[in-house]
This record gives structure tokens, C-alpha cells and sequence, in this order.
């Protein structure tokens, strides 16, 4: 058997399937040439958006800058809303999505599909996000913070809000008996605003009778993830799950992983999960006060500044 | 999606749209020229943006398709890597401790990823540094999944001969030792 250079790619990548990894590994006895291919996969996993979010570039030209805020202003006082439908000018589709959006993707290439970027080693999270339908199912860039009205049903969940909402099954309220010192915490909070470069803010829910009880540093896939759990005042406990995520903002979406239900939104290139027993805690509303800040943070450091987007 | 939802976002988009310009078309007034032009289609065309595509990627695919229309109307199939202007290798001190190390080999990787093939390059562009997914960049790029993917893997084997020789470290080769990054 010959292995094709992008199973080769998803076998690195973590993207196959026990049985296909065994295929490949077997294949790799007797193939030197096999050994090599993955070799080279290895060495490309590198910090891609790390070191292009180190890369010197001239800023935005002014004149840029200027010219594209007057093609906006004329637009936007100039357009009536156009309902969507098939464009009128057949020459216009040349850059436009497909016209099967929302369709499910071919079955032989979905698994590769599942996980853009795994591969992005020591890049931020972004890499774990992106779900086959991902973006594309939820409203547009606008839906935070200013209208959050709305919890939209979401896409397939990301493979880490599918760990942390595992990992959030296995949490009973004697789980977080225990209380923590609140001098510990406060040094996690830096750790991971100095160290992991998240800046995370605790959000203090006492008012919505969810009592703080600890937050730690979780890795997944090799990237930061923060849990920030809660108790209420009955019922399993609450978590606030965050990580890294470059990509625009995404309003709040609403799901069940298992049995724990999940709200999910992006904001400043950071990603939340609010992950609770389902059924107990209205996590879509509370979701929506912690996006919109309409609650105080505890152990109050300044959070760092967010990294610019493009710079 | 109007014109005027996409005209409220133009200006928050445009620092990612500017990096992208610049980072295929690696000059300066090719880029403005390109992202003014891009966003002028764009709002022609908002009434075509689905709402459930993504605005940025959708302006990324205008950007790109408007590059590739400007390339092939100069007749200039791939531009060579002569004319690369070198300043856009060059990275930033950051703030937080970076180690020397660390500051070489991010120019390297910058320098590897764009020194790849035009096609290649876009590739690399929109799902290691723009963090879209694979069905994501296919629909930007307006090409298959399948041809993502091999254009993706071609790209990791070469940057991944590169790298492979000193893993973890910066490498040796002539064309990547750019000592004024360290």
C-alpha cells in the first residue's frame, strides 16, 4: 500500500482513527521512505501564528485608513437592504461561497476536515477550533457584544469544548468542597494573564447565586485552556472554560454535549465555554451577562492588553 | 447581509485584511491598491454574503480572487521571490522575554512560509496563520477540500525539510540565517 501524503498529514496531525493508525503503522515497518514523510509532517508543525504575529509589517497607510471609512460611511448611509438571493450579475460569483452552504461535507474527507489545524504546535488555540461547519452556522461578526439578544443553536462543538464538557461530567459538588485560597487563585489568575497570555477575567456571579470556588491552568492540546468553576446554590457545578482563539468574534450559541449543557461564544480572541449540568442553571442568560461584562471580575489585575490583530 | 451591515465592519476588518494584502502580493502599493479594490467588490456584493458565511473570510476571498485577476492581467503567473521586499521578513521585538532563538526562528518560519509557491503560500496563509478550517479556506480559495489539503501538505513537507534537519532549533541554512532578526 502506498500512503497518500494527506493520510500521512492526518496520521501526524492525530486525525485518524485507531485502525488507521495501525494500517499506517504497520505500512512504516517495512518503509524507511514512510518514516521519513512523517518526519518531515513533524518538523512542520511549528508556531505559525506566533511568529507571523511577530512579523514587522507597515501599518495600515493612512490614506487606506481614510478611504475605506469613506467607502464605508457612503455605503451605509447610500444601501437599502437588499434581500439575499441568486446575484443578479452572473460575473459576481466568482469569490462567493458555494451554493451548497450548510450542507454536510462529503463523508471520506470528514474526518480529516474535523480539526483545521491541530498541527499548529505551541500556536494559540485557534488551531482546535475549527469545527467542519464552524463560523458558518452562527450570526455575524456584530452578534457581540452589542446584540447579544439572541442564543442561537450552534454548530458541531469544538474538540475542546467536547474535553472540557467531559471533564465537566465528572465534577459532583463535592468535587469542589473543599475551598480554595483565595491567595492561590489570585496567583493563578496572574499565572495565566503573565505566563499562558490569556486575558482571562473572573467573572463574580454571587449576585446570580453561583459562588466562586477555584480556577485552574488546563492544557489541551498543548494550548492553554482556564476553568473557572462555580457552585450553585443546588445542582453540579458551573464551569467557565476559556482559551485562546484569534477569530472573529462569535455571538452566543447554545448546546448539549452529553448531559451538560453548554453555551459557547467568542470575543477579543478569546473562546468561552459555560458548561453545566443540564437543566439547573440558566447558563444562556448567564452567558450573556459575562459577555457583556454586566458583572465585576474578582481578583481584579488589569487583564492584559489583547494582542493587536494584525500587527 | 447589505452593503451597509458590511460597511459597519470594513474598518475593524481592515488591519487583517492589510496583512493579508501585504503577505500575498509582498508590496506595499500592490496591497493598498488590492484592499481598496476588495472592499469596493464587497460592498457591491454584500447582498451575496450569506449569512452564514463568515464576513472575514468572504472579504479574505475577495482579496485573494482580486490578486489573482490582477496577476493574471499582468500576465505574471507566479511572482519570483526576488522581489520579495525583505523588510516584511523582519520581525518585532517583543515586549515579553523572547529569547534570540525564538526571534531567528520566527523569522524562519515567516521566511519559509513565504517562500512558498503562490498557491501554497495562500494555503499556509488562511489555516496556519488565520486559523480558518481546511472547508473554510476551500470556500475562500474557491477550490476544492482535496486540493487544500494537498497544497497543504505539499507546503508542510517543504517548510518541514527545512526544519527537519535541527529540530527545535534555529537552522543553518544559508538562505534562513538572517542574523539581524537575532
Amino acid at each position: 500500500m502506498k500512503v497518500d501524503d494527506i493520510t500521512l498529514m492526518a496520521y501526524v496531525d492525530g486525525e485518524l482513527d485507531i485502525e488507521e493508525r495501525r494500517e499506517i503503522e504497520r505500512e512504516l515497518d517495512d518503509s524507511p521512505d514512510l518514516a521519513e514523510r512523517i518526519e518531515l509532517f513533524r518538523a512542520s508543525s511549528l508556531p505559525y501564528q506566533d511568529a507571523f504575529a511577530q512579523q514587522k509589517l507597515p501599518p495600515v497607510p493612512e490614506s487606506l485608513t481614510r478611504k475605506i471609512a469613506e467607502l464605508s460611511r457612503t455605503h451605509a448611509s447610500a444601501t437599502s437592504p437588499v434581500p439575499p438571493g441568486p446575484a443578479a450579475d452572473p460575473a459576481a460569483n466568482d469569490a462567493i461561497a458555494p451554493p451548497n452552504i450548510g450542507l454536510p461535507p462529503s463523508a471520506p474527507v470528514r474526518s480529516l476536515m474535523r480539526f483545521s489545524a491541530p498541527w499548529l504546535a505551541a500556536a494559540f488555540a485557534a488551531g482546535v477550533f475549527s469545527c467542519v461547519v464552524g463560523l458558518r452556522l452562527l450570526p455575524g461578526l456584530t452578534g457581540l457584544p452589542g446584540g447579544a439578544a439572541t442564543v442561537a443553536s450552534a454548530p458541531p462543538a469544538s474538540p475542546w469544548v467536547m474535553a472540557a464538557a467531559g471533564y465537566q461530567a465528572l465534577y459532583s459538588r463535592d468535587t469542589v468542597a473543599v475551598a480554595t485560597d483565595p491567595a492561590v487563585s489570585a496567583k493563578t489568575v496572574a499565572d495565566i494573564h503573565q505566563i499562558d497570555g490569556l486575558p482571562v477575567r473572573v467573572p463574580d456571579l454571587s449576585a446570580q447565586g453561583l459562588t466562586f470556588k477555584r480556577i485552574q491552568r488546563l492544557r489541551f492540546h498543548d494550548k492553554p485552556l482556564v476553568q473557572i468553576v462555580y457552585l450553585p446554590k443546588t445542582g453540579g457545578p458551573v464551569a467557565l472554560c476559556v482559551v485562546k482563539d484569534a477569530k472573529p468574534d462569535q455571538s452566543l450559541a447554545q448546546q448539549k454535549i452529553n448531559d451538560m449543557d453548554v453555551v459557547t461564544w467568542r470575543q477579543s480572541e478569546l473562546s468561552y465555554a459555560l458548561i453545566g449540568t443540564a437543566g439547573q442553571v440558566d447558563l444562556g442568560q448567564l452567558g450573556k451577562l459575562i459577555a457583556k461584562r454586566d458583572v465585576d471580575a474578582m481578583f481584579s489585575q488589569a487583564p492584559l492588553p489583547v494582542r493587536p490583530v494584525a500587527s | 447581509m447589505t452593503g451597509a451591515d458590511l460597511s459597519g465592519m470594513l474598518p475593524e476588518m481592515l488591519p487583517r485584511l492589510w496583512a493579508f494584502a501585504l503577505r500575498i502580493s509582498g508590496d506595499q502599493h500592490d496591497a493598498e491598491d488590492l484592499v481598496q479594490r476588495a472592499c469596493v467588490r464587497g460592498l457591491e456584493r454584500a447582498h451575496q454574503l450569506q449569512a452564514d458565511t463568515a464576513p472575514l473570510s468572504w472579504m479574505f476571498s475577495i482579496v485573494h480572487s482580486t490578486w489573482i485577476n490582477e496577476l493574471r492581467a499582468r500576465s505574471v503567473r507566479s511572482r519570483s521571490s526576488m522581489e520579495w521586499d525583505d523588510d516584511f521578513l523582519e520581525t518585532v521585538e517583543d515586549p515579553k522575554a523572547r529569547t534570540p532563538e525564538q526571534i531567528t526562528m520566527n523569522a524562519q518560519i515567516i521566511e519559509a512560509v513565504q517562500r512558498l509557491p503562490d498557491a501554497q503560500r495562500a494555503v499556509m496563509l488562511l489555516v496556519a496563520v488565520e486559523g480558518l478550517s481546511y472547508s473554510e479556506t476551500a470556500e475562500t480559495l474557491n477550490v476544492p477540500i482535496g486540493t487544500v489539503m494537498s497544497r497543504l501538505s505539499r507546503a508542510r513537507q517543504a517548510i518541514g525539510a527545512l526544519f527537519a534537519s535541527k529540530p527545535g532549533q534555529p537552522m543553518k541554512m544559508a538562505t534562513f540565517g538572517k542574523d539581524s532578526a537575532s
